[in-house]
């Protein structure tokens, strides 16, 4: 089952294990510069507010109702980043699992059609608690292009450029835990090590129903992120019980008509975050293979790209960025590190 | 990891599970701690040893999540309830009381049936 609590997706599986709980939260973030250069992770500034999609059917477009889930608001050209597995230093909260993402029902990581099961055919998929966020589209090994949000009938989604059709938008997530007896040959493995690891956080009727507000995903700038590997196998995922959610992506702008609640502040530029001597980060886990990049998603052209082409001014001036703050987290070592900590930005 | 609740107090499972944490990793000194959620040393060095009242629900709230605690836990160890529920409860306080009421005996697993999912459609 799923629930919305205080802004995250928390998935239980008591039926498998009363361990197999975990926590699924969307980020606010700075947008990165997409001038061909590799940036660190940027920091976290919040979770963006949910809502269930239900609460409001008689204000948004028809067809929300029908798929239901959660929504939440982005501006145009916002970026966004995902937590797996919530928050803080727990020790808990470390179940298996293993999770699909597509942004309009395109796989952020195989960037083939959707897919629900796992079935060892495409290495599509992320596994907790190895990956603790995934912050965009897996464009090259170790090389992701962060999700940006774009109004869904503009065509610059990753959905429109590799469908020619932009009509789901938002972001689908599916979760299949950890089989129990695999859980339990692990919880003895863990037990006889002593590699205990710190899991860093860095989310009316029809007289006035509110015009189409939805967004899409699209590729922003380049970014330094792995995507591990699955090192359990597909034999350790339990695919007779799954939770899935839609999550509607909504024009902030049109948040507070839809919902009578404020939307978020804009995030700084990171210019301005990085002018201000605040830190990014990266994250390295030790001795785990890492995901290639998919070819459909390579050729996927950026926001900027697109814009360029149509002539349109899309996105703000990106001014100069220079992370010179980079702060390590996670358990493997990185030319940058300078010790563990959470991956949240204070302003 | 759970702690048991059966402790004598609010700071005696703040201080085992400070501890805990603090074996793993050294941020999680009493220093550290109180400098992360803007309390002097002292001060939580007598939280945690139950010297002085449990501090404000903002405070308990960031020493919750700097933790990696659930605040609702920790404030009802410290006999509060959150401000967010107090709201709630306040709009429906008939409804609430009875739900409330009805439930006070239900095991786990049946209190889960009552939380609200997650509507999954079509799509």
């Amino acid at each position: 089952m799923i629930t919305l609590e205080a802004n995250s997706l928390i998935f239980r599986f008591s039926e498998v294990h009363e361990d197999a709980k975990s926590a699924i939260q969307f980020q606010r973030t700075l947008r990165i510069p997409d001038d061909g250069k590799h940036y660190p992770l940027p920091p976290g500034l919040g979770a963006f507010p949910l809502r269930h999609v239900e609460d409001f059917a008689d204000r948004v477009p028809e067809g929300w109702g029908e798929r239901a889930g959660v929504m939440m608001p982005l501006y145009q050209a916002e970026a966004m980043w995902i937590a797996f597995g919530g928050g803080g230093w727990r020790s808990r909260g470390r179940y298996p699992f293993a999770i699909k993402v597509a942004a309009g029902k395109i796989n952020a990581i195989s960037g083939k059609p959707w897919k629900p099961e796992l079935d060892g055919s495409e290495r599509d998929y992320v596994v907790l608690p190895e990956q603790p966020w995934l912050d965009g589209f897996c464009v090259a090994k170790d090389v992701i292009r962060q999700f940006v949000a774009m109004p869904l009938g503009s065509g610059y989604s990753v959905e429109a450029q590799i469908t020619g059709k932009p009509e789901h938008g938002g972001l689908q997530i599916i979760v299949y835990p950890m089989r129990r007896e695999h859980y339990e040959a692990l919880l003895r493995q863990r037990e006889q090590s002593s590699d205990r690891m710190a899991a860093g956080v860095r989310y009316r009727s029809l007289v006035c129903r509110a015009a189409e507000p939805a967004m899409g995903l699209a590729a922003g700038g380049r970014m330094t992120q792995q995507i591990y590997a699955d090192p359990h196998g597909l034999d350790a995922w339990d695919q007779s019980v799954s939770s899935r959610c839609f999550v509607t992506l909504v024009d902030a702008v049109q948040w507070r008509e839809i919902t009578g609640e404020a939307p978020p502040t804009k995030p700084p530029t990171a210019a301005d975050y990085t002018k201000a001597g605040l830190p990014w980060f990266d994250y390295y886990a030790a001795d785990l293979e890492t995901l290639g990049g998919a070819p459909p998603l390579a050729v996927v052209k950026s926001v900027a790209e697109m814009a360029l082409e149509k002539g349109e001014q899309v996105l703000g001036p990106d001014g100069e960025v220079n992370p010179d703050t980079i702060i390590h987290v996670g358990p493997g070592k990185s030319p940058h590190s300078k010790g563990r900590t959470v991956r949240e930005g204070k302003l | 990891m759970y702690y048991t609740l059966n402790m004598t107090g609010f700071g005696d499972y703040v201080r085992t599970v400070r501890a805990t944490r603090a074996e793993m990793d050294v941020r999680f000194t009493l220093r550290q701690v109180a400098q992360r959620i803007g309390v002097e040393p002292a001060y939580l060095s007598k939280i945690e040893r139950d010297l002085v009242s449990p501090p404000s629900e903002a405070t308990i709230v960031r020493l919750a999540t700097d933790l990696g605690e659930d605040p609702d836990v920790l404030l009802a160890l410290a006999g509060k309830v959150g401000s967010d529920l107090q709201a709630i409860i306040l709009r429906r306080p008939k409804q609430f009381a009875e739900l409330i009421r009805q439930l006070k005996n239900a095991p786990d697993h049946a209190l889960l049936k009552v939380v609200r999912e997650v509507r999954d459609g079509k799509w």
